[in-house]
C-alpha cells in the first residue's frame, strides 16, 4: 500500500523521540560502523598491497639465505644453510632460460655525508644491474646504475630524494661526491620519490653497484638474488630451473629441503591474506553481536508500538486494511529506523576510517561495496527483527483491537 | 434486498462454558432504510453489528450482503467487504490522533488503492458535506467531541458505502451535539444511503423509521416507528 505514509510515519517517530530513538538503533549503528570502518582499512589495504608491494615485483621471485621464517627453529636451521653468494646470481644468469632479469642484491646501514650535512641510519641497497627492473625504480635526475659500474666496481651511487634533498640542500647533487660510511662516492642519479609505507620513508637510501657494495661494506654475508621471468606464465617454470640450479650449486640430493629460500609474491600475498581474514573473521563477530542486539531491541521497540497503537490498528483494519496492509506497514516502519541506523553507521565507520587515514599513515578508502553491504546489513535486521511485531500487528481481532484501551 | 440474515448464530468459548451471544436471528433490511438496533447489553446487539460490519463472522447461519454471502468469507474478503460496503461510526470516534482531518477521511480510500489525487478530492467533498470544509488540517485533538464525530462520518460516507454502521454515535457527546450529529445521519439517509444504528438510548432510537429490537440473542420486536423524530423537521438548520 502506501509506501510513503509508513516511512514518514516511522521517520516522525525517529524525530519525535530523538534519545530514544539513538538508544534504539544503537546497536546497529556500531554494528554498520564497525564493519564500514575494518572493511575501509582492508579496502585501503588491499589497494596498497597491490599498487606497492605486489606490482613493484610483478612476476618476480627471490632467493636468499633464509626465505620465509615464521620460528626461532626455523632461523636456527636457516642459519646452518650456505650463503648466496653473486656467484649463485651469475649461474642463475647463465641457466635460467626463462628469466628475463637476474639481480643480485644486498642491504645495509650506513651514515651519509656531503660536507657538513651528516645524515645518519640511510639504508644502503647494492644494486645488480637491471634493478630499476625489478624493483620499478624511475630516475628523477641523472641516470641509474650500469652493468659498467658494477663490472668496473666504480664508487658511484644513486640518491632518494629524501637524501638529495636533506645532504644538498639547494645544491644540484649531480656529479658531486658524498662520503658513505667510510668511502666516497660519486652521485650520478635521483630516483622519484615513492612515499611512505606504514609511516616508513621509501625515498631514504642510497644505491651503488652490488659489487662495490661487496667491495666496500660486506667483508662476509648473504645477497638477495631477484629473479624476475619472461611474463606471468613463465613465472612457475623460472622458479623450477632456479630452484634445479640452486641445488645442484649446492650439491643436494632429492628429497632434501632447500639448502635457500625462495620467497613469491605468493608467499607475502598468503601471509597478508591470512592476516586480514583474522581481522575480517573478528569484525564480522563484533558485528554480528552487535547487530543482533540492535535487532533485539528493535523488535522490542516494535513490540511496544504494536501494543500502543493496537487502537489504530483496529481502526486500519475496520476502514478495510487487510493483514498484508498491516504486515507491510510495520515492516516499513522497522525496517526504516533500522536503515537510518545503517546510515548512521555508514556515516561513522567511513569517518573514523577517513580520519584515521588522514591522521595516521594507515591508508583507508570509503568503497562502495562496503556502503552497500552496510545498507544491506541494516535492511536485513530491521526485516528480520521487524517480522515478529509485524506478524503480531497483521494477526490481531479488529473487535478486540478496537475495544483496546 | 440489501441484507439478508437468516439463523445467525454466534457461540463464544469463555474458559469451558459456551455463551451464546447470538440465538438464531433473522433480519431483512432493505436498501435506503434507517433502521434502529436496540436492547440491553448482553442482548446481542454489539455481536450483531460486528457481524453486520463484516468484523466478525457468525458461527452459523446465514448472511447475505447484496447477495454475496459473508459468513464463508476469508480474513482478506471481509476486509474487502468493509473497505468497500461498509462506513463506520463509532461511539469514541476512532480517528488516527496522529492524522489530520482530511487524511482520516482518505483513510478508506487508501485501502481501497484510489489514486492519491482522486484521495484528496473525495476526500475534501466529503468534509464539506458535514460542514467541516474549514477544519481539513486540523488534528483530532484540535477538534471538539461534535466535530471529530462529524470527521468520522465524513471518513465513514467517502467511500460510497451500502451501509453506514452506526455504533452508539452520541454516546460521548452532549445532547445538543448529538442532536446535531442526528441531523447529519438523517440528512445522509434522505440522500439514499442505508442507516443501521446500534444503541440503547431510546431518544437516539426514536430517530430511525424502523426499530429492532434484541433480548438474549434474539429478535425480540421488529416494528417500524410511526412517530420518528426528525431532527431536520425540529432543529436548526445544517
Amino acid at each position: 500500500m502506501n509506501l510513503r505514509e509508513s516511512v514518514g510515519i516511522a521517520l516522525g517517530g525517529v524525530r519525535a523521540n530523538k534519545l530514544r530513538s539513538f538508544l534504539t538503533l544503537l546497536g546497529t549503528i556500531i554494528g554498520v560502523a564497525s564493519v564500514i570502518a575494518v572493511m575501509s582499512f582492508v579496502e585501503g589495504l588491499n589497494r596498497f598491497v597491490t599498487d606497492k608491494l605486489l606490482n613493484a615485483g610483478a612476476n618476480v621471485f627471490q632467493i636468499d639465505k633464509y626465505g620465509f621464517i615464521t620460528s626461532q627453529e626455523e632461523f636456527e636451521q636457516a642459519e646452518k644453510r650456505p650463503d648466496v653468494t653473486l656467484d649463485d646470481a651469475q649461474a642463475l644468469r647463465e641457466g635460467v632460460t626463462h628469466a628475463a632479469l637476474v639481480v643480485g642484491e644486498a642491504e645495509g646501514n650506513v651514515s651519509i655525508r656531503y660536507r657538513a650535512h651528516v645524515m645518519k641510519g640511510v639504508s644502503i641497497h647494492g644494486r645488480g644491474p637491471g634493478y630499476d627492473a625489478v624493483d620499478d625504480i624511475q630516475i628523477a635526475q641523472g641516470r641509474h646504475l650500469t652493468d659498467i659500474d658494477d663490472r668496473e666496481r666504480r664508487a658511484v651511487c644513486v640518491l632518494g630524494p629524501e637524501v638529495s634533498d636533506e645532504i644538498f640542500a639547494n645544491v644540484d647533487p649531480l656529479g658531486r661526491e658524498v662520503r658513505v660510511g667510510e668511502e666516497d662516492f660519486e652521485v650520478v642519479g635521483v630516483t622519484e620519490p615513492k612515499g611512505k609505507v606504514f609511516g616508513v620513508s621509501q625515498d631514504r637510501f642510497v644505491s651503488v653497484p652490488v659489487h662495490a657494495f661487496q667491495k666496500y661494506f660486506m667483508q662476509r654475508g648473504s645477497f638477495t638474488i631477484a629473479v624476475k621471468s619472461i611474463d606471468q606464465s613463465s613465472l612457475p617454470l623460472a622458479e623450477q630451473e632456479a630452484r634445479n640450479i640452486m641445488r645442484g650449486r649446492r650439491h643436494q640430493r632429492p628429497g632434501q629441503p632447500d639448502a635457500f629460500g625462495l620467497t613469491t609474491s605468493d608467499t607475502w600475498l598468503q601471509l597478508y591474506h591470512t592476516l586480514t581474514g583474522g581481522i575480517f573473521v573478528v569484525t564480522i563477530g563484533v558485528a554480528a553481536i552487535s547487530l543482533l542486539v540492535g535487532g533485539i531491541v528493535i523488535m522490542n521497540i516494535m513490540l511496544v508500538s504494536v501494543t500502543e497503537r493496537t487502537r489504530e490498528i483496529g481502526i486500519r483494519k475496520a476502514m478495510g486494511a487487510r493483514r498484508r496492509d498491516i504486515l507491510s506497514q510495520f515492516l516499513v516502519e522497522s525496517t526504516t529506523l533500522s536503515l537510518a541506523g545503517g546510515v548512521i553507521g555508514i556515516a561513522l565507520g567511513g569517518s573514523l576510517a577517513l580520519l584515521v587515514g588522514a591522521v595516521s599513515p594507515l591508508p583507508a578508502s570509503l568503497s562502495l561495496p562496503a556502503v552497500v553491504l552496510g545498507l544491506v546489513m541494516s535492511t536485513g535486521v530491521g526485516v528480520f527483527f521487524g517480522s515478529y511485531p509485524a506478524v503480531r500487528a497483521a494477526r490481531l481481532d479488529p473487535i478486540e483491537a478496537l475495544r483496546y484501551e | 434486498m440489501l441484507i439478508s440474515i437468516h439463523g445467525l448464530h454466534r457461540v463464544y468459548q469463555v474458559g469451558d462454558q459456551e455463551v451464546r451471544a447470538l440465538d438464531g436471528v433473522d433480519l431483512e433490511i432493505e436498501q435506503n432504510e434507517y433502521v434502529a438496533i436496540m436492547g440491553p447489553s448482553g442482548s446481542g446487539k454489539s455481536t450483531l453489528m460486528n457481524i453486520l460490519g463484516c468484523l466478525d463472522t457468525p458461527t452459523q447461519g446465514s448472511y447475505l450482503l447484496k447477495d454475496h454471502e459473508i459468513a464463508r468469507m476469508t480474513d482478506d474478503e471481509l476486509a474487502r467487504i468493509r473497505n468497500q460496503e461498509i462506513g463506520f461510526v463509532f461511539q469514541t470516534f476512532n480517528l488516527l490522533a496522529r492524522a489530520d482531518a482530511l487524511h482520516n477521511v482518505e483513510l478508506p480510500l487508501v485501502y481501497g488503492g484510489v489514486k492519491h489525487e482522486e484521495r484528496r478530492v473525495r476526500a475534501r467533498e466529503a468534509l464539506t458535506l458535514v460542514g467541516l470544509g474549514d477544519r481539513m488540517k486540523h488534528k483530532p485533538n484540535e477538534l471538539s467531541g461534535g466535530q471529530r464525530q462529524r470527521v468520522a462520518i465524513a471518513r465513514a460516507l467517502v467511500n460510497r458505502p451500502s451501509i453506514i454502521l452506526a455504533d452508539e454515535p452520541t454516546g460521548n457527546l452532549d445532547s445538543r451535539t448529538g442532536e446535531e450529529i442526528m441531523m447529519a445521519f438523517e440528512r445522509i439517509w434522505t440522500q439514499g444511503n442505508t442507516v443501521i444504528l446500534v444503541t440503547h438510548e431510546p431518544d437516539i432510537a426514536e430517530h430511525a423509521r424502523r426499530i429492532v429490537r434484541m433480548k438474549d440473542g434474539r429478535v425480540e420486536s421488529d416494528l417500524p416507528n410511526a412517530h420518528p423524530r426528525s431532527a431536520l423537521a425540529a432543529g436548526a438548520p445544517a
